[in-house]
Order: structure tokens, then sequence, then C-alpha cells
């Protein structure tokens, strides 16, 4: 069952790397709020998140990158508020990491 | 059918509401014979560590409540072993009896379930 991972808090918590771990191969995780610093240019969540096999998919809110100025890196869609609620649809559950 | 729950404690007894709020749920999903699973990851490990005096800090015993999750039907209790390792902790030395599981294991489980809490 393929888990949308949604992330909020900044990747300098420890919340990323608990994510990472629990993510299966037909899982996708979603950035929102200060998770989009995990994909600045550079960073060293980036660098994992570039390691992740091919198959997970990357998505961040369109806004929350915006307001970061963070420019979207290769294989991340940005996302506006009705694709959010298309992809929680889209997967089998969510798994909100608050 | 009844869909499956994992609840994941991320925080520590002591770091505000999170650890007494995922007991809730679990005892209240195990009161309705809801299929429950509950995984003890990062801080939530230190939810399981023996011999705690929350006495000393004004404050109620969460062991004491965890242990009647085997009242309540819930029996599915995991603890992830690198959080344990990390923080000093035995899985054989737990207030409850949780497998551990690696990494492997731990994404193999949160698939298995229909729906996943994680506070």
């Amino acid at each position: 069952m393929a888990t949308l991972h949604l992330l909020a808090q900044s990747p300098y918590s420890s919340v990323l790397d608990s994510a990472l771990r629990l993510l299966s191969a037909q899982d996708a995780v979603l950035f929102t709020g200060d998770a989009c610093h995990a994909l600045q240019a550079g960073s060293a969540p980036l660098e994992k998140l570039q390691q992740l096999p091919v198959g997970i998919e990357l998505f961040a809110l369109e806004e929350d990158m915006q307001a970061r100025n963070i420019s979207t890196p290769a294989r991340v869609t940005l996302v506006d508020y009705p694709a959010f609620v298309a992809l929680s649809i889209r997967f089998d559950k969510v798994n909100s990491w608050l | 059918m009844a869909k499956s729950m994992l609840l994941i404690n991320r925080h520590s007894p002591w770091s505000g509401l999170c650890a007494r709020e995922t007991l809730d749920i679990a005892l209240a999903g195990g009161a309705f014979d809801l299929p429950i699973g509950m995984l003890f990851l990062d801080d939530g490990v230190f939810q399981l560590a023996i011999q705690q005096n929350p006495a000393v800090l004004q404050q109620k015993d969460l062991g004491a409540n965890l242990q009647a999750l085997p009242l309540f039907g819930v029996d599915d209790l995991y603890v992830c072993g690198e959080s344990l390792t990390r923080r000093g902790l035995a899985a054989d030395r737990l207030a409850l009896p949780a497998q551990a599981l690696d990494t492997a294991a731990l994404a193999a489980l949160v698939d298995r379930y229909d729906l996943v809490i994680t506070l």
C-alpha cells in the first residue's frame, strides 16, 4: 500500500530522517511549510533526498517554496492545494509527520 | 472489515501530551476491536524505559497506563531498534514486550496497515 508522507517541519529536526527510514519503494513525500528547506540547493538534506530510489516521487507545495525563495530541484514536482488534495486521494494512505 | 491502524509514537512521555494522546487512541481503538499496532520510534522509545519516576515531577505514570494495552487487545507492539540503540536502551529491558525492528522491517510494517497516525 503506497503512502504519501506529509512533512511540515524543518529537515533539521529528526522528522525527515525518521520519515525516510519508513519509506517504501512505492511511497511519495510531500514537502510543505518549513520542510521545504530540505529542497534548498546545496543542503545536506537535498543531497540525501537525491539518493532515494527514482521510483519515489517528491512533491512540494508551490506557495511554501515561493515564500522561502527555494528553487525547484530536479525530480521534485510542485503542487498547489487542489493537487495536494488529489495526491492525498491517489495514495492509499497519508502519514502526516507532526 | 475494520481498517487496521498503526500508531507511531515519536515523543518521550515528558514532552507534552503526544504520548498520552496516542495511548488514548490505542485504547479507544482496542475497545472497539479495531486491529491496532503501535510503533515506538525516535524519542517515543523513552515511553518504554523502565523504572521511571513521574511522581517526582507531579506527573501521572504513563508506563502504568501502557500496561493496559494488552487488556484492550492491543498486542502488536513494535519498537525501532536503531532508536533504542542510539539512546542506550535495550530491547530486552522494556516496560512492555515490544518487537524490535530494523529499518527494512519498519517500512514493511507501515505498508501493512490501512491507516497511519504519527504523533
